[in-house]
Parts: C-alpha cells; sequence; structure tokens
C-alpha cells in the first residue's frame, strides 16, 4: 500500500463533517480555558527564560545565561554541599531528598493503615481521623509542626522527655541537618491519610473468596499479602507513589509556614516552589529565574502527569 | 481418605440473633460424595464453610476420622475447595493458579510440573495453560478451578455451588465430569447446591436443609420415594408432590375435598395430609372403578413434548399431575386416580406415617 493510499484511507474513513464540526464546537470552551490558563503560561514561562527582565516588563534575548545561573545559584543547587552531603544542598537536590524519603513511607504508611483498619470496628472513624490531615490546609500542617517541635511546649519534645531522652531535646525545625526530615514526617503525616483511602478502596475491590481460597491453598498471613493483595492493589500502588511524587514537587506551604521565604536557616529546607516564589516576589525580582525553577518542576512532574494519565 | 463427622454443629451470627445452623448432626463417609441441598438462606454453605475451616464453630464439633479439626486453620486441614465464583487470582495464569496451592506448601519444581501435567490432562485444560483467567470461558474457568482443587490430593473436596455461573448445556456437561472425576480420585467430596437436579444426579447421599437445620439425610432414590416430612415432599420434585388434606376417621381418610379415601393410618393425629407425586397420579374423563380417586376440573393442560403437565383444580388449590398424554381439555370435570402404595400419609406435624 503506497503512503498515499494509506493517508487517504486515514483520513477519509468514516469521518462525518456534521459530527467532526459538533465535537470542536463542544470542545472550544474547554480547549480555550486549557489554552489561557495552562498551554498559555507554559509557553509565556519556556520563552521568557531565554530573556531578559526588567521587573516584569521583557527586555533583551539572554539565550541560555539565566539557566547556567540558575544551575550555579547555591539557593538552587549547593554543588560542593551536596558533594558532602551537608544542609543546605540547594532547593532542588532538598526536593528531590524530600520525594525519596517521603513517597515510600507515605505509601507504605497508608497501605499498612488500610490493611489493619480494613475488618476493623469502628474502622471509618479511625479513617476519617488519619484522612483529616490530607483535608487540613498545608498551611496549617505547616504552623502545627511548629507548635510539636517547639523545644518548651511542643509535643515531641514533651514525649522525648516523656521517655528520659531529655538531652534529645531540642528545636527540631531549627537544626539545619535535622529540620528537612522533621518536615517530612509532616508531609508525611498529611499524605498518609490519601493514600490510606486510595488503599482502603482497592482492599474493598478484592473479591473475599479469593483471600479464602488463598487460605485453603495454604497460604499464611503474609504469603496472601505478598500472592494475592500487593498484586492485585498495584495499580494502585503507581497512583499513590506519583500522586505523592507530584505533591512533594509542589510543595510550597508547609515549608513557607515553618520557615518563612527563605526556607529555614540558610535555607536549610528550601524547596523548589519556595525558590519561585522567593524569586518572583521578592526584591530583587529575577522573573526569569522564576521561570527557570517553575520550568524545572515541570519538567519533573510532566512526565507523571503523563503516566497517570495514559494509565488504563 | 477420611471420614468427616459433625457432632451437633451450631453457627450464630450476630451475638446469637440469627442462626445459620442448628445442631447439625451427619457423617460423611470415606470417599462418599454427599450433597447439601436447601433453597438459598439455608445455611448449606455455612455448614460447608465450617468443615473448610472459613468459619468457627459457635457450638459442636467438626472430626476428620479420628481428628477434632474445628479449631484448625483451613491450611492444617487439607481441604481444597470451590468457590462459587471460581475464586482464580486473575493476576495469575491457569498454570500459576493451578500451581499455587503446591507452591505454598513447597513442593519441589520438578515435581510441580508433572502433578500440573496430570491434572490439565485430566481436565482437558493443557491449551489454556498460559492464558489469563479473565480470557477464558466459563467452563474453562470452571475446570481450572477444579484443577487448583484437586492438585493437591486433598482429603477432603469442598464444592459450594460450583455449576450455578455456567450455561444449562456446560452444566450438564460439568455434572458428569465432576462426578466422573470423583469416581477417579475417590476423594470425600461435599457438595452444595440448590438445584435438586444436580443434588439427585450427583450424590451419593443427599443431606436436605432448611432454616439451618437437617430435614432429612438419604441416598436421592429414597428421598424421592420416601421423603419424611411434607417439607420435603414440597421440595424435591418438579413440580412437587401434591398435598390433599384431610381427616383421619376410623381406618380412612376424609379429604377436604369431600370423598373418602380408604387408607388406614396408624397415628393419632386427626388431621393428615396425603401426598402423591404428579408422575403417579392418572386423569381419567370416566368415574372410575376405585375408591382410590378425587374429583376435580381441569384448568390448563400443558404439553411439554416428553409429558403433559395438567394442572387441576381440586377443592381450592392446585394439583400439578404429570401424565404421558390426555384427550382433557381446559374446564372438563375429571377423575384423579392413583395407586394405593404411591400415597404417603403425613401426620398433623408433616411427619411421614406411611
Amino acid at each position: 500500500m503506497s503512503v498515499e493510499s494509506y493517508l487517504e484511507d486515514r483520513l477519509d474513513r468514516d469521518v462525518d463533517g456534521e459530527k467532526l464540526t459538533a465535537i470542536l464546537v463542544f470542545m472550544l470552551p474547554g480547549l480555550t480555558l486549557f489554552a489561557i490558563f495552562s498551554v498559555g503560561p507554559m509557553l509565556y514561562s519556556a520563552v521568557g527564560s531565554f530573556f531578559t527582565w526588567d521587573g516584569f516588563t521583557i527586555g533583551q534575548f539572554a539565550g541560555f545565561d539565566t539557566w547556567v545561573a540558575t544551575f550555579q545559584d547555591d539557593a538552587i543547587i549547593n554543588w560542593s554541599n551536596l558533594l558532602a552531603f551537608q544542609y543546605p544542598m540547594g532547593a532542588l537536590p532538598q526536593n528531590i531528598i524530600w520525594m525519596i524519603v517521603h513517597v515510600p513511607f507515605s505509601t507504605l504508611l497508608g497501605l499498612g493503615l488500610a490493611l489493619l483498619f480494613a475488618d476493623l470496628r469502628g474502622r471509618s472513624i479511625l479513617r476519617s481521623m488519619v484522612f483529616l490531615a490530607f483535608t487540613t490546609p498545608t498551611v496549617v500542617i505547616g504552623l502545627v509542626l511548629l507548635f510539636v517541635y517547639d523545644p518548651q511546649a511542643g509535643i515531641f519534645n514533651g514525649l522525648l522527655r516523656g521517655i528520659g531522652l531529655e538531652s534529645a531535646v531540642r528545636n527540631w525545625v531549627q537544626e539545619p541537618q535535622i529540620a528537612i526530615y522533621a518536615l517530612i514526617a509532616g508531609g508525611v503525616w498529611v499524605q498518609t491519610g490519601f493514600s490510606m483511602l486510595l488503599y482502603s478502596s482497592a482492599l474493598a475491590g478484592i473479591d473475599p473468596a479469593l483471600l479464602e481460597s488463598a487460605r485453603v491453598d495454604g497460604a499464611g498471613r503474609f504469603r496472601r499479602f505478598k500472592d494475592i493483595i500487593w498484586p492485585l492493589v498495584k495499580p494502585v500502588t503507581a497512583v499513590v507513589v506519583i500522586m505523592s511524587m507530584i505533591w512533594v514537587i509542589r510543595i510550597f506551604a508547609i515549608v513557607y509556614a515553618a520557615g518563612g521565604p527563605s526556607g529555614g536557616p540558610g535555607g536549610v529546607f528550601s524547596v523548589l516552589g519556595l525558590e519561585v516564589y522567593q524569586a518572583a516576589f521578592s526584591t530583587p525580582i529575577e522573573y526569569s529565574k522564576a521561570m527557570v525553577v517553575a520550568l524545572i518542576e515541570l519538567v519533573i512532574a510532566l512526565p507523571m502527569a503523563w503516566y497517570i494519565a495514559s494509565m488504563d | 481418605m477420611t471420614r468427616i463427622s459433625m457432632r451437633s454443629v451450631s453457627k450464630y451470627f450476630d451475638g446469637g440473633d440469627t442462626v445459620a445452623n442448628y445442631k447439625l448432626d451427619m457423617e460423611v463417609d470415606d470417599g462418599e460424595f454427599v450433597v447439601f441441598l436447601g433453597p438459598s438462606g439455608c445455611g448449606k454453605t455455612t455448614a460447608l464453610r465450617m468443615i473448610a475451616g472459613l468459619e468457627d464453630l459457635s457450638e459442636g464439633e467438626i472430626y476428620f476420622d479420628d481428628d477434632r479439626v474445628d479449631g484448625m486453620p483451613p491450611a492444617d486441614r487439607n481441604v481444597a475447595m470451590v468457590f462459587q465464583n471460581y475464586a482464580l487470582y486473575p493476576h495469575m495464569t491457569v498454570r500459576e493458579n493451578i500451581e499455587y496451592p503446591l507452591k505454598v506448601r513447597g513442593v519441589p519444581p520438578e515435581e510441580r510440573d508433572e502433578r500440573i501435567a496430570q491434572v490439565a490432562g485430566l481436565l482437558h485444560i493443557e491449551d489454556q495453560m498460559d492464558s489469563d483467567p479473565g480470557e477464558i470461558s466459563g467452563g474453562q474457568r470452571q475446570r481450572t478451578s477444579l484443577a487448583r482443587a484437586i492438585i493437591r490430593e486433598p482429603s477432603v473436596f469442598l464444592l459450594d455451588e460450583p455449576l450455578s455461573n455456567l450455561d444449562a448445556k456446560l452444566r450438564l456437561e460439568m455434572r458428569s465430569e465432576l462426578k466422573r472425576i470423583q469416581n477417579e480420585l475417590g476423594i470425600t467430596t461435599v457438595y452444595v447446591t440448590h438445584n435438586q437436579e444436580e443434588a439427585m444426579s450427583m450424590g451419593d447421599k443427599i443431606v436436605v436443609l432448611n432454616d439451618g437445620t437437617i430435614r432429612q439425610v438419604a441416598e436421592p432414590q429414597e428421598l424421592y420415594q420416601r421423603p419424611r416430612t411434607t417439607w420435603v415432599a414440597k421440595f424435591i420434585g418438579s413440580p412437587p408432590m401434591n398435598l390433599f388434606e384431610g381427616e383421619n376417621r376410623d381406618g380412612t381418610v376424609q379429604l377436604a375435598e369431600g370423598n373418602t379415601l380408604p387408607m388406614p393410618a396408624e397415628t393419632s393425629s386427626s388431621t393428615v395430609s396425603v401426598g402423591i407425586r404428579p408422575e403417579d397420579i392418572d386423569v381419567s374423563i370416566e368415574p372410575p372403578d376405585t375408591d382410590w380417586t378425587v374429583p376435580g376440573t381441569v384448568k390448563t393442560v400443558e404439553p411439554l413434548g416428553e409429558f403433559v403437565l395438567v394442572n387441576v383444580e381440586v377443592g381450592g388449590s392446585v394439583v400439578n399431575v404429570k401424565v404421558p398424554k390426555t384427550d382433557a381439555e381446559a374446564g372438563d370435570h375429571i377423575h384423579l386416580t392413583f395407586d394405593p402404595t404411591d400415597a404417603y400419609l403425613y401426620d398433623e406435624d408433616g411427619e411421614l406415617v406411611a
């Protein structure tokens, strides 16, 4: 078959002109909004990142200057600290560390709680309590974390005193090498509710006869989990993992509430979102840098969004 | 090879508010094929699940031979179960499904392959081994589920309405298939169904359950010929047995319909009922020369090919009659005749007297 006839075949077959018009007309409002609020700004920043900016006014073409400068900026990547694994390492590595620690914890905790609550009396109350953190505004979570880690009144330090670890008492969010993990714990607390909810519905969807059959076949608790439950909730795991990765890459309010625009002392828990905010809204305004950092976020998040959207 | 004994087994749900089973006492002999038969909600599946170990007993004991097994987890009882919806693991191929019980029990791979090939041959599913359960037909899924159950040579084989999701033709085919496999393997089998045809054709022995209790334990032929209570009589047979109510008076039964049957009743009950199967009644247009007759009016005549089903109004109720052929038409006044040996007498509690 020639290329021409193939194309003709593809193009002409079953195309109903009227239907096509109708589809386009109905899609127009949605596409317009999508173009104005999603595609437009993305292209705008993609183009804008190659220009110089005077405040919010576009200047001259600058090529990759801003990109190079951004990757050499200690606030984004502090290469020497990164090699020594010393905080602050810059927003990008810190954001990635956040992801690496946060995602497995929130996923496994969510699954664990979902399994634990599955056959429990009062499970809806327990689930609501865990899920509550996810419904709370993240700014509030950040403030709550400040209270939790407060050296005098904080419950966490109170707990340490209670078990006799007086020497460990400190202001956790002010300790350069530990602060980020203290905040990650808060993030895990928030996200666990979400992953637990997704896992709960996935578990409810498993035919109980499968687990009974496995019991009769001789599988103990662990084998039933490993051979039956885990493979059957795998699609949900993919969603949970990617949703938490996207959540972490977009994280802002918790960090801002806990450490202000600088991201803690010396930026020890600064993240990409915070850097975008800093570059765009605090003097000196570095609009092109804000665009570059936002694009870095986008480049990380887009493939994950693509993966989720193309799942069956 | 295992004999199952249930001794006074009861099961209550909701803290005793719901009685699923009450004082079940029965034995399944070694290698026997026993069917639990009853309407939905009669507790037959719960009884099976207690044998499997999927439900705890509220009271009573279950023995496999001389070992008490209630309280043991299902894995330790060496039972195999086939579920109504087959319960095939959707993420495993047919082969992996069949292999799973062996894998769990740590059977070495070479032996597994050998046994898989064996059961696959026995159940004729060699060609589907690498398919996913979602890709094969209902009958093949059923075979896969059977293969998974028999592969580890269980001492007890439990089936929970295994044929109810199949179409009529396949059901007939699987029925004889199941019976063949059970004969070949000689595994003690308990089979739950609400379908009396399945029960009659497959069971060595049938346990009829209703409201959580055993109504009768009998061989299929006996169950059909001597139903011990009116409930069983009305449950077995299609259409079920006809029951005529009457009064027990000096060696005769005076029917509510007006005529008298010379039927000596050895019971103190004054109210009795006479049961006659539809296939044991004849329709006669002329008044017959016998005392064993009941007059009635034909309501409908249903020619079903194999036989004709005549619905006759007697008194206020409808009597079903199965005859090879008839000249009677709707509206005809006719006489139902029967042989005295085909009539059963039940006392006022519904128990069989003679």
